[in-house]
């Protein structure tokens, strides 16, 4: 299949593509975005979380939903101008089903203050997008032209090429060092976020002794490492042979669990869980979260 | 051909600096909290949650009188479910009791709330003072 032909086609395609597309990121921002629309705890943030800070959060926003939409998107993206475009239609998305899945659940109705349904919408609209550009991701995996592109395994360097231009998850990742931290920095956050209005985040870490949280420390970096390099999954990150095993767990994994960590403080920040906290309890809300907050980051490297 | 093999591997066998750079400096990162955490842990007591509440505002409301209260716990337990009573004091006779339940008050830490009488305390006594809470 020659590339010229290719372009004619999508171009013949584009409306329809468009529309698959955007249908995909509204089923994306579903998926993953229904277990934070049907979280209390989130309901309640969203009229009473301090506004600067939900502001900041719909702000920090923008560019990680840029980044995921260059990088997996649900459409084909080369220029970054293309990647704002499809980084805005997501926020939009996320919005809408955001607000749809809301007035549906009767959490929204007329007659609240609008302060409240703004701030609703707009907290759970931050997963939301985020999943819409995910969605892209996880759903369409196999559309017909990459189910070409693996059976031609023949063809190998031609497919990869091929697959960074024709379609939206390109066969070959180029992971430059700091996409890949970005990456894990979307996963982190993206779990965290499922997790990190809930009340057990602060009962987990009541319960836990000093002990419990050095153990969770270990046991979060050990998975984040098993994940990426001892379980072979799909994309598996190899290293070159003869490498030692510590290169990849002080370049990738470490970084990776200060990422997830920071994320973690980032969102109970946002959340207003460390307010008048001491240090060392707020220190144990952030691990507790980091662990699932690194395995999400673990997992953005594998699946995305 | 295994799916691994089709992929290239984001790993090279000659990482940039910065790459090292970064590693050494998020594990010295994580050894300072590890350490931290593990400082607590040895030299961490085990004592039973004490409060220490403060009033910090009273102003008037349509229903009565709100009594803004913080406290503190001063020990390195958590308390949960503290419920803190409010009394207007007129000598030895309390004239108003009202309570108010504070979900958590962590180790170490403040948390903050309100009373609401509904009259006027003016120049009586006011006492409000933890009087229960459960381990978390």
């Amino acid at each position: 299949m020659s590339k010229s032909m290719q372009r004619g086609r999508s171009k013949a395609q584009e409306p329809r593509t468009f529309l698959v597309g955007l249908g995909r990121g509204a089923a994306g921002a579903l998926l993953f975005g229904i277990p934070m629309l049907m979280t209390m705890e989130l309901w309640e943030l969203g009229f009473y979380m301090e506004r600067h800070r939900l502001f900041l959060l719909l702000l920090a926003n923008v560019p990680l939903l840029i980044f995921l939409a260059d990088r997996v998107g649900f459409e084909r993206t080369t220029t970054l101008m293309q990647a704002c475009r499809d980084a805005n239609i997501a926020y939009g998305l996320g919005v809408l089903m955001s607000a749809g899945i809301l007035i549906l659940f009767g959490d929204i109705k007329i007659g609240m203050p609008f302060s409240e349904i703004v701030g609703k919408i707009a907290l759970q609209a931050v997963p939301a997008s985020i999943g819409a550009l995910l969605g892209r991701s996880q759903l369409g995996g196999s559309s017909d032209d990459q189910g070409d592109e693996r059976s031609d395994v023949s063809n190998n360097g031609d497919a990869a090429a091929r697959g960074d231009d024709e379609d939206a998850v390109p066969d070959k990742l180029s992971t430059s060092y700091a996409q890949e931290l970005m990456l894990m920095a979307v996963g982190a956050l993206f779990l965290s976020l499922n997790v990190a209005p809930t009340e057990e985040i602060v009962l987990i870490s009541f319960k836990m002794t000093p002990w419990h949280a050095l153990a969770t420390m270990i046991i979060s970096i050990g998975i984040m490492h098993a994940f990426v390099y001892v379980v072979a999954f799909k994309g598996t990150h190899e290293m070159p042979a003869g490498t030692p095993w510590w290169h990849a767990f002080f370049r990738f994994t470490l970084p990776g669990y200060v990422v997830s960590m920071s994320i973690s403080f980032f969102v109970l920040w946002t959340f207003g869980r460390l307010d008048a906290v001491a240090s060392t309890q707020a220190l144990m809300f952030v691990i507790v979260l980091s662990f699932p907050g690194s395995i999400g980051a673990a997992a953005a490297r594998l699946i995305l | 051909m295994t799916e691994i093999s089709r992929r290239p591997h984001s790993e090279r066998k000659d990482p940039h600096w910065v790459e090292w750079a970064v590693g050494i400096v998020s594990a010295l990162l994580i050894l300072t909290v590890m350490a931290w955490v593990g400082f607590e842990a040895i030299t961490e007591e085990d004592q039973s949650p004490s409060f220490r509440t403060t009033i910090i505002g009273k102003n008037a409301i349509g229903s009565g009188v709100r009594v803004e209260f913080e406290i503190d716990n001063l020990s390195t337990r958590t308390a949960a479910a503290v419920v803190v009573r409010g009394e207007v004091r007129d000598g030895n006779t309390v004239v108003e009791l009202a309570e108010a339940t504070i979900d958590y008050v962590p180790a170490q830490s403040k948390s903050s709330g309100a009373i609401i009488f509904s009259t006027d305390p003016g120049e009586k006594a006011v006492w409000v003072r933890a009087v229960g809470y459960s381990d978390p």
